[in-house]
């Protein structure tokens, strides 16, 4: 009974072609008789080759419709057909070869491996060329192929480290316009953990040679959809071949990541771009890190990650952090480093609110230097300075925090000068800010002699909120800590949004209007009566742009 | 062994003063008349109840065994040895025999007569005051006036109205006689029946009432007396005819008294027409009640329309009087002037206030609408505790208490002589009002209405034509353009419509077509023309935005003109006018955050001169900062008319802060990134000059210096939008313009403490800028050998005055920088653990510091009373009726019993009887036998 040998998916893949197939037919029914008569015809073949061996010389047939249709359209029901055609000799255990048996019957054996063959061909040219309907097709096909020689050609192992599936892998990554199939693709190997364990296998072969930065994306988009990391004690059940319930290596966890690293690591080997790094990066430690069994073989990625600079040293931060936490990495220039970071471009980056939250977890520790967190806060009111309303909101009470973590950095909001000299001379020549901004070294920055006079003067910002929020540095340090999640993520946007509201809603006050209507707002009007002298509210804009 | 009880009781009496000499009956009355004899009674009372104390000692309950005198005991309560058990319970169980036992016997069963006769079984009340007060509530009931339909009550008003005037008391007081005798019975009965009945009824009620009264009397003086059935009518007629009589003659006297009070009537009306405020005239009630018929008819004496004519004289009289009186004295010209400085001194104050972000009026408000704020913000609770806190602090701001240039207080003079958008001089006073009325939390509507009905006498009429004359004198040269202009247009209620309205009409003329919608809808005209115009405004809004928009750019004349409108309309509709400019603002930062358009800038330029931009705080000014703010921070910088825009908000942003000073970083940072990227050569790296963020052009977009000199000229509006003709010029017009703004900047945040922090980067972009310039065209020199800088000296000059400026003001900031001292607050206390002891410690008093608490423990401790209270109150009534139940049952069933036995002692009776007849029958037969 070949038909009830064939496997599962395989038989709910015929069942959905034919349900396909039939309004397919009826369309054409009208049009045109010749694709019935075709179906009908492939129907009428295969139905032989299932009756007798003679027959056997319609799969050479089927094939050549198979690729004599062309570029085209692939003749899909051929396809179908002889899927199931073979699923049945493979089941039949036509394809095996017995030393035992006849002359004949080994030429009959290795002629039907031949057209096997002819007909994998096939089917991966159809996934890498083929429109998406059809590639999806294809792909089912040839891992139900895949399915059958694995089940019933035992020791076959082949068949998914060097046969047709690291062929099916690669022609789904290098496949034309295969959106769908690639996504159908990692469906099934999120799905089965089998396919999802050869697939590691050969990604981190194909992964080994350097290959172009589209097909990395496509790797990298394969790898970081299989993100169920499976935990010590998993239990792997979801099988796409009954037989892999029995291969060890298959259903150990251990090997599961081992390839899993092997395969990152040859993608983190590759020749990245700028961008590719700064995504992999991103999904570092959600996606990557936790595959690896040895996260230190990741110290050198990161290393390196954080040397470049800018957007892609912030992005490194977390996984270096990581990394000196859980796993010992001696990294002497960390603090130093991440100083540098501060640099002008930072507060008005969109990576602000995460490096603010990492920045929080480094400067956490009470035992650090104080002259070091006076260097950050110095540093930071710098650049609130010149930065957004946004990112202001964020530094005051990130440095409130860090001034009450650290009370020796207090004098730098309150020194007293007690001395009479130092006083007369204060008096007589004022003082410069002993601050350094170009000494990269946090602890010799002498930040800690300094004032943050950049945050009083940030006391009288034009937005109310953000100037309240700044004065907290100037009342008493009688809150224990402000939670900074909830100073993060601010926009103009939302800011502007919560000053406006989304709709007009009476007021609770009516907002006061100017007492005094201006005589001139463009332009010179009645300007002779005040003397030629214009001092009136908008002066300024008057004097410099010409309104006619 | 000691004496015998009853020896022992009268001693004790005897001792008690009670067992004394008898007193003799003139005594008796003296001590009665002196008021002894009640004291003497009480006395009496408690001796007796002593000793009755001292014989009985079971009734008194004593507690076994002293306490101990501790301080939380409760010395108030020394009653305990008082308590009387007995008495109390025998209280409780008659009190509980009176009120439960009778609803318990009452359930259940419907029915029975209540009498509900006023007072009739109070025994407090004296049968005249039961009286009275069953006379005041019938009269009561009548005014009620129930029922339309009720014949017997229109029965009486038919009679007693006359023209519309009620008069029944007048004629009430001849019947008077009757109902005062009358009123017992009126509640038993019915009135219809009185005239037939009256005699009689009048006869017994007297009775009645005499009898009681008497009774009372004699009840004090000799009860035991007892008079003949004869005797007693007698007398009660007597009595009742002698009570009439004297009733009548004080009505008498009432009326004489009346009469003559009424004739002095006409000087007391004359009295009150001098008086200004004339004293409320009395309830018609009380006139009702003191009118008499004689009166009614010396009114009514004159015919009605004489009565009329006189009213209305008097009445209008009245009015005129109440307008002629004078209120106040003229002022002179120095008060005026006094007055209005100190009106202006009082708004500036105000003003600063508001720039400080206090807030003097309902401050709670403010902080509610902060909390609202926040909430807005999505923010957690502690951070609204910041807001509180630094809303608390923000009073003290010695940077920003700089005042501000006393503009002109004689321009405000001349403003409301000549503006011509102001309609009229009360007006201005009036819109003034009500900007106080604003600022100070109140609602200005009321006043407003007050002086309405003031001026639309004298002037409604004319404000139109007033408006018209004077919008004619707005525009210049208007009596031409006048021509074609209808002189009433519709108030448009869309923008579409304006544009239909408008669309004949040159563009000159805006201002016109304005003034006269205004003046045709103003306010006073019609109780709809307020909401109108508030629509209008915000159409006029709109349109500024619109017509700023257009290709052929309108004149900024009118697009002024227009802008004055709304800001003279914004005293008046402050709300739509502010909303309106809130969903302009709301449009920008929705549709167009990081392009903003002419008229948007327009709309920018508006607010900055329609609302105080210093306030710490405001509705419009603070998301027009925003805006603005996120245009300079984000908005694209890739071609001169960006740079254009962008140095155009970069003015609007000094603008606004040109009085309250706050430092805004996007200013300096799109500045810095102008300068760098205009500059003809590029500039060292951003990083090494400052701290500023760099965004760069797609294209370059550096000055080009060509061997040609390039005049600066002033930057014009419409270079925002325009292609420039002249790259060049325009480009180092901008440059000058930033610089220009750069050195205004430099000298608004002079006072900053960071201010070396924040200009040292422009000092150094500067200073390469101008090296830039002047190797460049140096170089230009030494290669064209032309001896003409590319760059008029003028310019450059400037440039380098603002460059020495800065330095110079770089090295004022470093000698007068200080080191911060923000901490001077008083240290905050620490904690002391050593209890607090109160002198003097009363342990019934209650010394909980915190009073919501003390309040609650308070609350709980009476629940807990009342809770016990009620507990035993119920527990005893159910005691109660237990035992009544059981009582009932012993009582029924001893009455079965009872009835048991008679029946068997009946039946007995009876079978003995007939026994005995058996007996006997028995015998007989036996006998005969």
């Amino acid at each position: 009974m070949p038909a009830a040998t064939v496997g599962p998916p395989a038989s709910k893949k015929r069942k959905n072609v034919k349900e396909s197939a039939v309004p397919s037919s009826k369309r054409r029914a009208v049009a045109e008789t010749e694709s019935v008569d075709a179906t009908a015809e492939i129907q009428r073949l295969e139905d032989q080759i299932s009756e007798s061996r003679k027959h056997y010389n319609n799969i050479a047939t089927l094939i050549s419709m198979l690729s004599t249709q062309g570029s085209a359209k692939p003749n899909v029901p051929a396809a179908l057909a002889l899927c199931r055609v073979f699923s049945r000799l493979i089941a039949g255990g036509n394809l095996t070869e017995s030393s035992r048996a006849a002359e004949n019957e080994k030429i009959i054996v290795a002629w039907l491996k031949e057209r096997l063959r002819e007909y994998q061909k096939e089917l991966l040219s159809i996934i890498r060329e083929s429109d998406p309907s059809s590639q999806i097709t294809a792909l089912t096909l040839c891992l139900c192929i895949v399915n059958e020689r694995a089940t019933h050609l035992p020791g076959d192992d082949g068949i998914w480290l060097t046969g047709l599936f690291k062929n099916v892998v690669e022609a789904v990554v290098e496949a034309n316009n295969g959106q769908a199939v690639l996504s159908e693709f990692i469906s099934k190997a999120k799905e089965f953990e089998d396919v999802r364990y050869y697939t590691f296998i050969q990604l981190a072969q194909y992964a080994s040679v350097p290959r172009s930065s589209q097909t990395i994306d496509t790797l990298t988009t394969i790898l970081s959809a299989c993100d169920s990391i499976p935990t010590p004690e998993h239990e792997f059940e979801s099988f796409y071949t009954k037989t892999s319930k029995n291969n060890k290596r298959v259903v150990s966890v251990k090997s599961h990541k081992k390839h899993a690293q092997e395969a990152w690591l040859a993608i983190l080997r590759n020749n990245l771009s700028q961008a590719q790094r700064k995504h992999l990066l991103r999904i570092m430690v959600h996606n990557i890190e936790p595959w690896f069994l040895r996260p230190e073989l990741l110290m050198d990625f990161l290393t390196d990650s954080y040397n470049v600079g800018g957007a892609t040293s912030l992005l490194a931060l977390s996984g270096l952090f990581y990394l000196i936490q859980e796993k010992n990495l001696d990294y002497p220039q960390f603090y130093p480093k991440l100083y540098s970071l501060l640099d002008a471009d930072l507060l008005h980056s969109k990576h602000r609110s995460r490096f603010f939250r990492l920045m929080n977890t480094f400067l956490a520790s009470t035992h650090l230097p104080a002259a070091l967190i006076a260097s950050f806060i110095k540093r930071l009111s710098r650049l609130a300075l010149n930065a957004p309303p946004t990112a202001i909101v964020a530094i005051a009470p990130f440095v409130y925090n860090l001034l009450k973590q650290h009370p020796t950095c207090a004098f730098m909001l309150h020194r007293p000068v007690s001395d009479a000299d130092r006083a007369a001379i204060l008096a007589a020549k004022g003082m410069d800010d002993p601050y350094d901004p170009r000494e990269p070294d946090p602890i010799r920055t002498r930040a800690i002699d300094s004032s943050l006079w950049e945050l009083e003067t940030l006391q009288s910002h034009y937005h109310p909120n953000v100037a309240a929020i700044v004065r907290i540095l100037a009342e008493q340090f009688t809150k224990q800590f402000y939670h900074l999640e909830d100073f993060l993520d601010y926009t103009y946007q939302g800011m502007l949004q919560a000053e406006l509201g989304t709709e007009d809603k009476p007021f609770k006050r009516v907002p006061v209007v100017e007492y005094q209507i201006p005589r001139r707002i463009f332009t010179n009007r009645l300007l002779e009566e005040d003397g030629g002298q214009d001092t009136a509210p908008g002066s300024l804009l008057r004097e410099l742009w010409e309104f006619a | 062994m000691p004496p015998s009880q009853l020896k022992q009781l009268k001693a004790s009496l005897r001792d008690g003063g009670l067992l004394g000499p008898q007193q003799s009956k003139k005594q008796k009355q003296q001590n009665a008349r002196s008021g002894v004899a009640a004291q003497n009674r009480i006395q009496r009372n408690t001796a007796l109840q002593s000793i009755r104390d001292r014989f009985n000692p079971f009734e008194i309950k004593t507690t076994s065994r002293p306490k101990f005198d501790v301080t939380t005991r409760d010395v108030s309560k020394k009653t305990s040895g008082q308590a009387r058990p007995g008495v109390t319970k025998s209280y409780g169980e008659e009190k509980r025999r009176q009120t439960l036992l009778q609803e318990m016997n009452r359930r259940n069963k419907v029915g029975g007569i209540l009498d509900r006769r006023f007072g009739e079984d109070d025994p407090t009340m004296t049968p005249e005051e039961r009286a009275a007060e069953r006379f005041a509530r019938q009269s009561q009931k009548k005014l009620r006036k129930e029922s339309m339909f009720n014949l017997e009550d229109d029965d009486e008003e038919f009679q007693l109205t006359h023209k519309g005037e009620t008069l029944s008391f007048g004629e009430g007081f001849n019947l008077d006689d009757f109902q005062e005798g009358d009123l017992g019975a009126e509640e038993e009965d019915d009135d219809s029946e009185f005239p037939r009945k009256r005699k009689r009824v009048l006869e017994d009620d007297d009775v009645d009432l005499a009898d009681m009264t008497f009774d009372d009397d004699a009840g004090e003086e000799q009860p035991e007396r007892k008079k003949s059935k004869n005797e007693v009518m007698k007398e009660v007629i007597a009595k009742s005819k002698f009570y009439k009589l004297e009733r009548q003659k004080a009505k008498e006297d009432d009326d004489d008294l009346r009469e003559e009070l009424d004739k002095g009537l006409p000087d007391l009306f004359d009295l009150l027409r001098g008086v200004k405020a004339p004293p409320k005239p009395e309830p018609p009630k009380d006139d009702l009640a003191t009118m008499n018929p004689e009166r009614a008819a010396l009114l009514q004496g004159k015919t009605p329309d004489d009565t009329e004519k006189e009213y209305d004289q008097r009445l209008k009289q009245l009015t005129f009087d109440k307008r002629s009186a004078p209120t106040d004295r003229t002022k002179t010209a120095e008060e005026k002037a006094e007055e209005e400085a100190q009106r202006l001194k009082t708004l500036e104050e105000e003003r600063l206030r508001r720039m400080r972000g206090e807030e003097l009026t309902d401050s709670e408000a403010e902080v509610e609408e902060y909390d609202e704020h926040d909430e807005e913000d999505g923010e957690e609770s502690d951070e609204e505790s910041v807001f509180d806190d630094a809303k608390a602090f923000g009073l003290q701001q010695p940077a920003e208490t700089s005042t501000r240039p006393e503009l002109g207080v004689e321009d405000e003079d001349d403003f409301i002589i000549d503006d011509d958008l102001v309609e009229t001089r009360s007006d201005v006073s009036l819109s003034f009002d009500e900007d106080e009325d604003m600022q100070s939390g109140e609602g200005s509507e009321v006043e407003e209405d007050e002086d309405e009905p003031d001026d639309e006498l004298i002037n409604g009429l004319s404000i139109p034509e007033f408006e018209s004359g004077d919008a004619a004198a707005a525009t210049n040269g208007a009596d031409e353009v006048n021509d074609g202009l209808a002189f009433t247009y519709p108030c448009p209620g869309s923008h579409e419509e304006f544009i239909e309205i408008i669309k004949d009409v040159p563009m000159q003329d805006l201002p016109t077509v304005v003034q006269r919608i205004r003046a045709l809808h103003h306010p006073r005209l019609h109780s709809d023309n307020k909401t109108k115009l508030g629509r209008f405004v915000g159409i006029l809004l709109q349109h500024v935005a619109y017509m700023a928009e257009q290709s052929d750019h309108p004149p900024f004349s009118v697009l002024e003109n227009t802008l004055r409108h709304i800001h003279s309309m914004a005293k008046s509709h402050p709300e739509s006018v502010c909303q309106a400019y809130r969903t302009h603002l709301r449009e920008i930062a929705n549709d167009r955050p990081l392009n903003l358009r002419p008229g948007d800038l327009v709309i920018l330029t508006g607010i900055a001169t329609t609302f105080p931009t210093s306030d710490h705080f405001h509705a419009i000014a603070t998301p027009a900062h925003l805006c603005i703010a996120r245009y300079l921070s984000q908005g694209s910088v890739n071609t001169l008319t960006d740079f254009a825009t962008g140095a155009y908000a970069a003015s609007l942003c000094l603008q606004y802060q040109s009085i309250s000073k706050r430092y805004m970083p996007e200013f300096v940072n799109y500045s810095l990134n102008i300068l760098s990227h205009l500059s003809p050569r590029e500039l060292p790296d951003a990083s090494a000059l400052g701290f500023f963020p760099s965004r760069s052009p797609f294209a370059s977009l550096r000055l080009n210096l060509a061997s040609k000199p390039i005049p600066s000229r002033r930057l014009r509006f419409w270079d925002m939008t325009d292609a420039p003709e002249e790259e060049e010029q325009l480009k180092i017009s901008i440059i000058t313009t930033i610089v220009n703004l750069l050195s205004v900047a430099s000298d608004l945040w002079s006072g900053k403490s960071a201010y070396t922090e924040i200009f040292a980067p422009v000092k150094e972009v500067l200073a390469h800028f101008i090296q830039a310039l002047e190797t460049s065209s140096t170089s230009t020199k030494g290669k064209n050998k032309s001896s003409k800088s590319p760059v008029d000296p003028i310019v450059l000059g400037t440039f380098k005055a603002t460059l020495d400026k800065i330095i110079a003001q770089l090295s004022q900031a470093r000698h007068s920088r200080r080191p911060l001292l923000l901490h001077n607050h008083r240290p905050l206390a620490i904690k002391t653990a050593i209890p607090k002891f109160e002198e003097s410690f009363n342990p019934d008093k209650h010394y909980d510091p915190d009073r919501e608490r003390a309040e609650a423990n308070r609350l709980k401790a009476e629940y807990k009373r009342e809770r016990k209270g009620a507990m035993r109150e119920l527990r005893k009534d159910a005691n109660f009726i237990a035992r009544e139940k059981l009582r009932e049952k012993k009582e029924r069933d001893a009455e079965y019993e009872r009835k048991y036995k008679r029946l068997v002692a009946e039946v007995q009776n009876e079978e003995g009887r007939e026994a005995n007849a058996y007996e006997r029958v028995k015998r007989m037969r036996q006998g005969k036998r």
